[in-house]
């Protein structure tokens, strides 16, 4: 990986030794680490499109962990949140993951959990956004589809054959055997199986088929 | 305040109109009573007067029936030593005619309805005369009405009865007792003719109750009975609610102390966390960046620094904590306290908590109470700390099996207390760690109670030991020096 690509690990805490310690150790296994001390300059300021975690202390003057993570929710951000707290409840833990937390941790954390949490978070966060792109792309091929050529992909992803495709919308084989092969090259799928897989989803979603 | 002032009102209200109820039965009852005597006496008096009449009837026909027998003449004579109320009895012998116009047509009357018949009545001299026809002489009879009276008989005291008395007839009045009728209060009358046609007069009696013939007494009791009654339950009703704040302030209490116990440690927790966090990053990060190939000494150093700095400021955490919570010291406030008065106080308090586990705790010891040198309030802690404990140590074995004694001793210049029951006792290896603070058996305990007690009973130049019980069962025995008398 290159340097701008690392993973970023954004530490929101308000206590200094705290940060520069945690920041140090999480910075041992070659993640990048953003320290905050103040959440609001932290939801003002970080970037939502770098791959990565967050890592937010509970009990901070002014603004509760646990709100940040309502916020964070709320924008829709999508990086994995690790929360650490001193004097964790079970309360406090029921609400944390209900909201969404990754990953609860109590204070003072081992390296061992900290750092696997870390790494997790970061594995998932990558895989999620992968997971994005992939929709997006396949969402973006199935637009440049004529009408014609969707009902024709539904009845494909339904199971019929050709001759049973053509009686269904009243056309020749051989023009269901055009469509077919246009389509195929619209999507770029390589075979019947990549086909069905990438786009039965969609298919379904957009047509109602069930 | 509302509420005290709102019983008050009701209780008052309450006395008021329960009293005058009450008052105004017995008013009524009294008069009631009063009537009825009236009613029977003034029947008693018109019952003897109308005897009196008749028998004035069946004298004078008597007289006119024995005449044939020529003995008349002493009898009619005889009479008036007989009756006192006769004066004198006239005669008309045959032929001959009343001197007198009145007797004369009381005569024909008499003759027209075959009885005797007024004649002269003057009711003011008490007297009357009575005529009765007969043949061949007619008799006339002189009667005193005063002396008529059977005064032997009468049912009342004619001199200092209330009751007026009077007899009646055409405007005349003859008072036989004048009774004392004066104004306001209740008035009763009476009024029926004498059951004798011959004499038509009124038995008129009257009898006026006055204010002051009330009740005052009884109705004075029944006022005072019933604020005595209302007070109680109002006094009732405020120690009620008295006991009731009471308990609620006791309860608010140990909420407001759990909770600050919670702040407490959530606020230790914080602040010994944050350095605790840092000394472990740092430490763990810099025996990572020892363990890389070539190892980053110099940041591991810089990370070691740290690590040590803030275990100082962990340290400091901790020194700050124990000067806040500092307890003042219990050796400065010792005075004499009894033993036996400091355990009754406490099974007090935990009487409902020994009620719902079924547990009748005893007290073993000398009649004679042991004072020791203790702080008051600390010495009933630690009893009430060991008997909590003793009650849920309890709660796990049958009801049956559940016995708690408090033993009280003095000796060697020495008074002991000791707290024994019947539990499942403490196992060999928790108890030498019993004392430890922040050592509990209990899910939920803070493992703060037997350090503290130890703490107290120290400070008070005591001890506070713990033993197995035989067959079974935990003993701690407290020993404080005994007080100088």
């Amino acid at each position: 990986m290159n340097a701008p690509l690392s993973p970023l690990i954004h530490l929101i805490d308000d206590d200094e030794a705290v940060r520069a310690s945690l920041a140090l150790l999480i910075g041992t296994i070659g993640l990048r680490v953003q320290a905050w001390s103040d959440p609001q300059a932290f939801l003002a300021g970080f970037d939502r499109q770098a791959i990565g975690a967050i890592v937010l202390d509970v009990r901070m003057p002014g603004i509760s962990g646990l709100t940040v993570l309502d916020m964070l929710v709320a924008q829709g951000v999508d990086q994995p949140v690790i929360m650490l707290t001193g004097h964790g409840t079970v309360e406090m833990c029921r609400r944390a993951f209900k909201a969404g937390a990754a990953e609860f941790l109590e204070k003072p954390v081992d390296d061992e959990a900290l750092l696997e949490a870390l790494q997790n978070a970061v594995r998932q966060h990558v895989k999620s956004r992968e997971r994005h792109q992939a929709g997006r792309e396949a969402r973006e091929r199935y637009a440049q589809l004529s009408e014609r050529e969707r009902e024709v992909l539904g009845l494909i992803v339904a199971g019929l054959t050709n001759k049973e495709i053509g009686r269904a919308l009243d056309l020749s084989p051989r023009t269901v055997e055009t469509h077919r092969a246009n389509l195929f090259a619209k999507l770029g799928a390589e075979s019947l199986a990549q086909l069905i897989r990438q786009y039965a989803a969609l298919v379904e979603r957009q047509d109602g088929v069930p | 305040m509302r509420k005290p002032v709102r019983r008050f009102a009701t209780g008052l209200a309450v006395w008021l109109a329960v009293s005058a109820l009450g008052c105004v039965v017995l008013a009524r009852d009294e008069l009631r009573r009063l009537r009825d005597a009236f009613e029977t006496d003034a029947r008693i008096a018109h019952r003897l007067l109308s005897q009196r009449a008749v028998q004035h009837d069946a004298v004078l026909g008597t007289l006119a029936l024995l005449q044939p027998a020529g003995t008349v003449e002493r009898a009619e004579e005889r009479l008036p030593s007989l009756y006192a109320q006769i004066i004198g009895v006239q005669r008309r012998d045959a032929g001959q005619v009343w001197p007198d116009p009145a007797m004369r047509e009381a005569e024909a009357k008499s003759r027209a309805h075959k009885r005797a018949v007024l004649a002269h009545a003057d009711l003011a001299a008490a007297r009357y005369q009575l005529v009765l026809a007969s043949e061949p002489a007619s008799f006339a009879m002189q009667i005193d009405l005063r002396a008529a009276v059977p005064w032997s008989e009468w049912p009342m005291p004619p001199e200092t009865s209330k009751v007026r008395l009077a007899l009646e007839h055409q405007g005349q009045v003859l008072l036989l007792q004048p009774g004392r009728i004066g104004e306001g209060g209740w008035r009763f009358d009476f009024r029926k003719h004498l059951a004798a046609d011959s004499q038509p007069f009124d038995v008129v009696a009257s009898r006026q109750v006055s204010w002051s013939e009330l009740p005052w007494g009884e109705m004075l009791a029944w006022v005072a009975a019933v604020g005595a009654a209302v007070a109680g339950l109002v006094a009732l009703a405020r120690q009620r609610a008295g006991r009731q704040r009471a308990e609620e302030l006791l309860r608010l209490g140990q909420v407001g102390r759990l909770n600050a116990l919670g702040e407490l440690a959530a606020g230790m927790a914080h602040e010994l966390n944050q350095p605790l966090t840092a000394v472990l990053a740092n430490s763990q990060a810099a025996q990572r960046l020892l363990d890389e190939d070539p190892p980053d000494i110099g940041t591991a150093r810089s990370a070691m620094a740290q690590a040590v700095q803030q275990g100082r400021r962990a340290a400091d955490v901790v020194g700050r904590l124990r000067r806040a919570v500092e307890r003042p010291d219990l050796s400065q406030q010792l005075t004499a306290v009894a033993l036996q008065d400091a355990v009754r106080s406490v099974f007090y308090l935990l009487e409902p908590e020994f009620n719902r586990c079924a547990i009748a705790p005893s007290l073993a010891g000398p009649s004679a109470s042991v004072n020791v040198r203790a702080d008051p309030v600390a010495i009933e802690q630690i009893i009430y700390n060991l008997l909590t404990n003793a009650v849920h140590a309890l709660e796990q074995v049958p009801v049956t099996e559940r016995e708690l004694v408090v033993g009280v001793a003095s000796h060697d210049g020495i008074g002991e207390l000791s707290v024994t029951d019947s539990g499942p006792g403490v196992p060999a290896d928790v108890l030498p760690r019993l004392f430890e603070p922040f050592f509990s058996t209990r899910e939920k305990g803070l493992g703060l109670g037997l350090s503290l007690c130890e703490t107290l009973a120290q400070g008070m130049g005591g001890t506070l030991s713990a033993a197995h019980h035989r067959p079974r069962g935990a003993v701690f025995t407290l020993t404080l020096p005994l007080a100088s008398t």
